[in-house]
């Protein structure tokens, strides 16, 4: 979850009338958590649907309508400008081919609104940006940019001074050279052509999704700004631009519009848009029953409009709010706005009878044999590494099932046998008394088109005077009075075990598994100074019933 | 109430009140026991502080082979100087007469001056009536003596030949009663065992505490009236991501969160109306061009989630209450708070009026039943539920509220195309945590460990 820095006197400032103790009790209710703070600094955790939330503007919206100062949908006012424009030319129609932005005026930038700014921006690249794949921002100093503007392409000699840098570098330096380049630089794929927004005097104002021009850069000295975002498809555009744009005026700008012509783009609309939902799908879903009057009031302090047309509640959603998807999100809405602090959880009676799973219950009975038996019960990872499933035991490994890009070299294949996690599990307990007897039971993985999972059963035990015969009368006992079922053993090999102590555990004339003596190599191996002797059996196909 | 005594213990204790300060073997005299019955009862005494044992070395002094055969025929040294008494004899014959302490003894001989070398022959010239080492040789005779009774100096020399002395290290001890013991009565009872003795630690057979965590949660949700379902680990991206809700280019899917399966895509993955009315609703909502192939992926599924969805699609129930439990996996750094490897639980209802107090309310009993009453609900965001929910319920011993289950009503873009008509209450979490609270444990690692002393011992505190 993302995360963002911000402070209570600022919030104080921008919320109006509310004391930090109320600030700190009401952020979770927007479900903001508060990660932690440290006097005046906190740091809240916000969900990616809600990127309004990654500055303190955006918060300061949803304190205001759940503390009742301000309730109601944020209405922005486009001052229409024919100063401003973008036009298109069809060349970017293959690599990035919709263009959309604002302008935003007047408006007092510090330190800390600039760092909001960035989170902000951080924000909408990663979450509905997609690592700036689908949607990217530029935001400029307007002052420094004439206009109008043509949204083109270039090839990968064109030369400009880029954001953080003081001579002029091409664009193929930018992609080989910087931070931004090595990361963003195989969203432009393999051509020659890349997207780039010109200014009137051919000064480069930005090179979307990677970076913009230095000259642009905004400072504590910057009044006005020009925003622009560019895109794989309109829509996400706007909804960026739409979040910006609230933000920035709540920040105190005025903003103004830009046009957008060419190769099927156009000027932004930044909407409302109209959703109806039913009263009675509110109060069923929340086991609630509020008036419409109250319903009305409940989404206005989650900041939306309403209006109702008989039992239907006619919501008016603002642009930026493209995490409503239909009438389920609004009722969530009227929940937020009604307090989920002021839900009261309720009981109602079971109409069905519950049941553990036969399987499930199947293995308890067998722990409790084991138990009996005096083994304890040990729980392994199912997700192990080479080492301790096939190289320590010697166990072929040419079926083997592995993870990609495991962040753990101690996790990166599942297990298809349960007996080597039992044996790695005595060589870590050898200064512990003896004897040590263990059991799991759990599932194994065998490719199988693509893959089947098994329930296993393995048990060892090792002390002194560990024997065949001994692990033999276990496997009996625990199968005869687990399952009521006989087992028999027939002289057998595998690498894991002693030659001449190893055997088929067979049930029905077909083999379920093996026990036998560990080998005394490995048991040396694992600096185990006693005879080890186990078995491992499938009990999926032959034993367990569904 | 007096104290019990073994026979034993009572014998060695009335000795010793006769006669303070005893050794074993005087013990053994005294009371007619055995060596090994007086040896026990000392340590049982001991054990009991009710005697004293005080262990002292000592060493005995013997002579050795060569040490015998000088007592009875002289140090060679000696003879040596008696063959010369009546005059110079040659070497050579020296030689014969002595045999092979000839060399030794003429080397010590000439080295303190009594004789000296003249040609081939050897002349006296001192003899000492007592030559160092003959007074102790004398002294040991045939015994046994403690060495502090012996000239060590005379000794050293005798010490550095070979097989002339025998030295033996004894232990001894020393028993005497402990002040507390010297006023005890000793009760005439017969055949009584001493009760209050400790005694050896035997380890129990048990099923694994976190095992049994995960029992009683389960028992608790059976008693609520739900059923369990069982599914499989390794799971598609279709049910784990696609069904849920989860965009293709959704961060959550991406390698360093979830374990893909290495080269192994599923054949089949849903029915192709599932699967065409869950792309479509990808499309729709989220705008990108949806891809099978990246819903055949396997992965090692990152809840239990999409174990209750499928059984859900396949079933269509218009009222169920349903929980699957197990083991979840996420590609993260292990650490005291993360596994790659941890088990979930995972319910749902269903029903016509299945509502979010409801789920509310089923939370709040299970929480009770395992415990904890200080909970309280904040929303949340989850990518397939809305409205979405967490509980947070207050730890006394961290002295703050800590995140636990998840829930919410599964989004309609979920359930629609799967053909689920009813609303789905729905709420799931990791059972680490809970146990973490009840074995009072800090690092959740500890569960896959296997540390026997921790397994022979682990108790729980809630």
């Amino acid at each position: 979850m993302p995360v963002v820095e911000l402070s209570y006197s600022r919030l104080q400032k921008l919320v109006g009338k509310v004391s930090k103790k109320q600030i700190s009790d009401f952020l979770p209710f927007l479900g903001l958590d508060i990660e932690s703070e440290d006097k005046d600094l906190i740091r809240i955790e916000y969900s990616p649907n809600r990127p309004d939330y990654s500055t303190d503007f955006g918060i300061a919206l949803g304190l205001q309508g759940l503390l009742g100062i301000k309730t109601g949908a944020v209405k922005l006012n486009v001052k229409k400008s024919n100063k401003y424009s973008i036009s298109v030319k069809p060349a970017v129609s293959k690599i990035r081919p919709f263009v959309t932005g604002i302008v935003a005026k007047n408006g007092k930038i510090d330190d800390k609104t600039i760092k909001q700014l960035m989170t902000m921006q951080e924000d909408l690249h990663f979450g509905i940006g997609r690592k700036r794949k689908k949607s990217s921002i530029g935001i400029h100093d307007l002052d420094k940019i004439s206009f109008p503007l043509v949204y083109t392409t270039a090839n990968r000699n064109h030369k400009f001074i880029p954001l953080n840098s003081e001579k002029e570098i091409t664009i193929s330096e930018i992609l080989a050279n910087t931070d931004v380049g090595k990361d963003y630089g195989s969203l432009l794929g393999q051509s020659s052509q890349v997207p780039l927004i010109l200014d009137n005097d051919q000064n480069t104002v930005s090179f979307p999704p990677i970076i913009n021009a230095a000259i642009t850069t905004v400072t504590t000295k910057t009044k006005n700004l020009f925003v622009e975002v560019t895109g794989i498809n309109k829509e996400d555009a706007e909804d960026m631009l739409a979040v910006v744009a609230t933000i920035l005026q709540s920040a105190g700008f005025t903003l103004e519009s830009v046009k957008i012509s060419g190769a099927k783009n156009s000027s932004p609309k930044l909407d409302h848009r109209k959703l109806i939902v039913n009263s009675s799908l509110i109060n069923q879903t929340l086991g609630l029953d509020l008036k419409i009057p109250k319903i009305i009031s409940c989404l206005k302090k989650s900041r939306l409009d309403a209006s109702s047309k008989g039992t239907n509640i006619v919501c008016t959603i603002p642009g930026y709010r493209f995490d409503i998807f239909g009438p389920m999100d609004l009722v969530e809405e009227v929940a937020l706005g009604y307090g989920i602090q002021n839900l009261e959880p309720t009981i109602s009676p079971s109409q069905t009878i519950g049941e553990i799973n036969s399987i499930s219950l199947q293995l308890k009975s067998l722990d409790k044999t084991m138990i009996g038996l005096g083994y304890l019960e040990a729980l392994n990872s199912s997700l192990t590494s080479k080492r301790v499933l096939y190289d320590m035991t010697n166990r072929d490994s040419t079926k083997i099932i592995s993870v990609l890009d495991s962040k753990s070299q101690e996790h990166t294949i599942l297990r298809d046998s349960i007996l080597p996690g039992l044996l790695e599990n005595l060589s870590k307990n050898i200064h512990e008394s003896y004897p040590q007897k263990m059991f799991e039971t759990g599932t194994v993985f065998v490719t199988d088109n693509p893959i089947t999972e098994k329930i296993n059963f393995s048990a060892i035990s090792a002390h002194k005077d560990a024997n065949f015969t001994e692990i033999k009368s276990i496997i009996q006992s625990a199968l005869n009075i687990g399952f009521g079922i006989k087992v028999e053993t027939k002289t057998s090999a595998h690498p894991t075990f002693e030659k001449g102590h190893c055997a088929s555990v067979i049930l029905n004339n077909i083999p379920i598994g093996i026990i036998g003596k560990i080998d005394s190599k490995i048991i040396e191996n694992y600096k185990i100074r006693v005879p080890v002797v186990g078995f491992e059996i499938s009990l999926s196909e032959s034993i367990l019933k569904n | 109430m007096s104290q019990v005594f073994h026979e034993i213990e009572k014998k060695i204790i009335v000795s010793l009140k006769d006669n303070p300060k005893q050794t074993p073997e005087s013990l053994e005299k005294s009371t007619q026991l055995s060596p090994d019955q007086i040896r026990r009862g000392i340590e049982w005494l001991r054990l009991k502080e009710l005697a004293i044992v005080n262990e002292s070395k000592s060493s005995m002094i013997s002579l050795g082979k060569n040490g015998i055969e000088s007592l009875q025929k002289g140090l060679p040294e000696r003879r040596l100087l008696d063959l010369l008494k009546n005059g110079p004899k040659k070497l050579s014959d020296l030689q014969k007469e002595l045999g092979f302490v000839f060399g030794p003894s003429i080397g010590l001989a000439r080295k303190n001056n009594w004789v000296e070398a003249s040609g081939d022959e050897i002349i006296l010239k001192n003899s000492p009536s007592e030559l160092p080492g003959e007074k102790t040789l004398k002294l040991i005779g045939n015994e046994k003596l403690p060495k502090d009774k012996i000239d060590l100096d005379d000794l050293s020399g005798l010490l550095k030949r070979p097989d002339f002395i025998i030295e033996d290290v004894l232990k001894t001890q020393e028993i005497s009663l402990a002040e507390s013991a010297k006023t005890l009565t000793l009760s005439n009872s017969v055949g009584g065992i001493d009760v209050e003795a400790k005694v050896p630690e035997v380890f129990v057979a048990r099923t694994h505490p976190l095992k049994d965590t995960i029992d009683e949660i389960r028992e608790i949700f059976v008693t609520l009236g739900f059923s369990e379902i069982l599914g499989n680990m390794t799971q598609s991206s279709f049910w784990n991501f696609d069904a849920l809700f989860t965009p293709q280019d959704h961060p959550a899917r991406e390698l360093q969160d979830t374990f893909y399966l290495d080269r192994i895509n599923a054949k089949k993955i849903g029915t192709p109306e599932q699967i065409r009315k869950v792309s479509d609703s990808h499309k729709k909502n989220w705008r990108y061009q949806w891809d099978i192939n990246e819903a055949r992926k396997m992965v090692l599924r990152t809840h239990t989630t999409c174990v209750t969805i499928k059984h859900l699609a396949e079933n269509k129930p218009d009222e169920a209450r349903i929980f699957s439990l197990g083991r979840v996996f996420r590609n993260e750094k292990v650490s005291y708070k993360h596994l790659v490897e941890f088990n979930q639980i995972e319910g749902v209802v269903v029903g016509k009026d299945a509502n979010l107090r409801n789920l509310m309310g089923i939370q709040r009993e299970f929480y009770k039943r395992i415990g904890i009453t200080k909970i309280k609900f904040w929303p949340t965001f989850f990518p397939y539920t809305e409205p979405s929910l967490q509980t947070m319920v207050y730890n006394e011993k961290l002295g703050k509220w800590i995140e636990l289950f998840g829930m919410g009503i599964f989004r309609p873009e979920v359930t629609k195309p799967l053909g689920i008509t009813k609303p789905v209450l729905a709420w799931g979490g990791g059972i680490e945590r809970i146990a973490m609270l009840k074995y009072d444990l800090d690092d959740v690692r500890e569960f896959y460990n296997n540390n026997l002393g921790w397994l022979r011992s682990a108790t729980k505190c809630q």
